[in-house]
């Protein structure tokens, strides 16, 4: 049998052109999703089928109810993104499918599907890191992003702050060291007994209740690396309302939102500006689902500006699981000539930095 | 018509490639490489040394399970998207009729049995019919003892496939000679069965839609019988 590693029979430079159409497929969690994007910067199509509802009554996602419905909703995901792109199969130059990280099973249907259709058509598969994808999002916004920059990637499975220095090269500055932030949001909403999915619903109730109501501790704010922990912060909350709930006092729900919200944020934006400024980043970027916090983006807007830094947080459904990031860090590998085998597999647990 | 068979709904994996001439080319795997890193390179493979490209396809066969809930997703997502890039028709058809129509000349009925983990088996009864294989039940996944109660309960003798049977061989011993056990060589669906099974399907354009096409998998997940115990429903 033929080395799959060793397929790559063009030569990448010169196939590469503005005009490259690349198919991308992500399904690493509860978003099923198909694009096409050109050049790695224009957006055809992005079709995105999310699982929300499926999800709801367990209050979190199920892994082997989520790589159910992956199957189902992926076939005419990408049908719909060739036709809203206006393309078929066989316009197509690559496909981009996210590899890892993510939950297995999920990861796979993308995997095998993306791979299958590359097979068929006669062009490069890429595999995509999903937490490079989130970082390439950035790329599809107006104006674009340059490297190199100061990247927070935060959503319901990763919290991390790293330096982009070009494509492909990444410097580790910190990240959670237990719950990732959208995670604490949504444990925290559950324990308010609010809606699944949490995190949007304590966004909404912050902004009717007082962010000093109650003072939660910062953790770590008095350490010296960039690492954030929202488990504590998590812990402090439950402590809190027991405490009131013991002593028979009234708990107002929009108070704990605001101040939880409030805390999280604070310590988020002071790592994050920290890491930026050991960096001298002349930019900072936001990505990934928890960038649609109203809080988060206010106030890492706000200490951004006292810097004179310039802020990259693409639209929400870009920050939201999507192919067309998927996509765009696709077509940035491709140009430089990375391309994955066709005896690939997804890996749930996929290291940015190999 | 050529028509590419992916079966991967058990430890092992296989696919092949054939005409209403038989089998031209396949490839099989039980150890080793996932089902997910074994199929495009098989089938790749197959395609090579038979002069072959994707596009001499004219149809895509695919088992459904019961079987590995994550492997019989491998080979349905491949099999899904060949299908749809290609434009051929696809079929999808039960592993453990896969198991069955590889013994159809036995005179007996046929109980196929695959290992459904957690303590049980999926299975079905058949009887060999001219060209085929009848399937008499419908398709469950239960405890082997009550299989074994099942098979006792009946006025004939059984012979009994799949690795499901051979894990509880202990069981269906006990039933004596009313249940006679396959061999090693009959323990798993195969990719060679499955295009001799669906071509009749696609002479007959009796073929599945694409868009509707899903694992066949006999049982919620884990998490949703938990939750429907929990609520006082029987999980379905
Ligand atoms: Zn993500």
């Amino acid at each position: 049998m033929a080395n799959p590693a060793a397929e790559t029979k063009l030569d990448p430079f010169a196939e590469w052109d503005d005009a490259t159409l690349v198919l991308g497929i992500e399904t690493s969690c509860d978003e099923t999703s198909a694009a096409v994007v050109q050049g790695g910067r224009k957006i055809l199509s992005n079709v995105i089928a999310s699982q929300t509802d499926l999800h709801a009554d367990y209050g979190g996602i199920v892994p082997e109810i989520a790589a159910r419905a992956h199957i189902e909703a992926l076939t005419p995901a990408i049908g719909v993104a060739l036709l809203q792109a206006d393309v078929t199969f066989w316009d197509i130059d690559a496909v981009a499918g996210t590899l890892g990280p993510g939950l297995v099973g999920c990861l796979l249907v993308g995997v095998a599907e993306a791979k299958s259709m590359a097979a068929v058509l006669d062009v490069p598969f890429v595999g995509v890191n999903h937490l490079e994808g989130h970082l390439y999002s950035a790329m599809l916004s107006d104006p674009p992003v340059q490297w190199p920059s100061l990247a927070l990637i935060i959503s319901g499975g990763h919290t991390m702050t790293v330096y982009v220095k070009d494509h492909g090269s990444y410097e580790m500055l910190g990240g959670t060291v237990d719950d990732a932030a959208g995670e604490a949001f949504d444990k925290v909403a559950r324990f308010l007994g609010l809606d699944y999915p949490g995190g949007p619903e304590i966004d909404r109730l912050s902004l009717l209740g007082d962010p000093s109501a109650i003072r939660f501790p910062r953790a770590m704010s008095r350490d010296e690396g960039f690492d954030v922990s929202y488990s504590g912060l998590k812990t402090a909350v439950i402590n809190h309302v027991r405490k009131m709930e013991a002593s028979g006092a009234e708990v107002s729900v929009p108070d704990i939102a605001a101040s939880f919200q409030q805390a999280a944020v604070e310590m988020q934006v002071g790592k994050t500006m920290a890491a930026a400024e050991h960096m001298g980043s002349e930019r900072v970027l936001m990505c990934g689902g928890v960038a649609a916090n109203s809080g988060l983006r206010s106030a890492l807007a706000t200490a951004c500006e006292e810097r004179s830094l310039p802020l990259y947080v693409p639209p929400i459904e870009l920050c939201t699981d999507n192919a067309a990031m998927i996509a765009a860090c696709g077509s940035a590998m491709l140009r430089a000539g990375n391309y994955t085998g066709l005896g690939a597999s997804a890996d749930p647990n996929l290291p940015l930095i190999r | 018509m050529l028509v590419l068979g992916i079966e991967t709904s058990t430890p092992q994996a296989s696919v092949a490639i054939g005409s209403e001439q038989g089998v031209i080319a396949g490839a099989l795997v039980a150890r080793g490489a996932s089902h997910n890193e074994f199929l495009l390179p098989a089938i790749r493979w197959c395609l090579d040394e038979t002069g072959l490209g994707f596009r001499s396809l004219g149809g895509i066969a695919v088992s459904l399970g019961p079987g590995l809930f994550t492997g019989t997703r491998a080979g349905v997502a491949t099999a899904k998207a060949l299908a749809q890039t290609l434009s051929v028709p696809i079929v999808g058809m039960a592993s453990l009729d896969l198991l069955a129509y590889d013994i159809r000349y036995a005179p007996k009925t046929i109980c196929a049995v695959l290992d459904a983990r957690r303590s049980e088996v999926f299975h079905a009864f058949y009887r060999s019919s001219p060209g085929g294989i009848q399937r008499m039940t419908r398709y469950a996944v239960e405890r082997p003892e009550r299989l074994a109660i099942g098979i006792a309960s009946r006025p004939e003798e059984v012979l009994m496939v799949g690795n499901g049977a051979l894990l509880y061989r202990e069981v269906f011993e006990e039933l004596g000679s009313v249940a006679e056990m396959g061999t090693m060589s009959h323990s798993f669906p195969e990719a060679r069965a499955l295009v001799e099974l669906a071509l009749p399907r696609f002479f007959r354009e009796d073929s599945d839609s694409l868009f509707d096409l899903k694992p066949l998998y006999l049982r919620h997940s884990a998490k949703r019988i938990e939750w429907d115990l929990i609520r006082g429903k029987t999980p379905a």
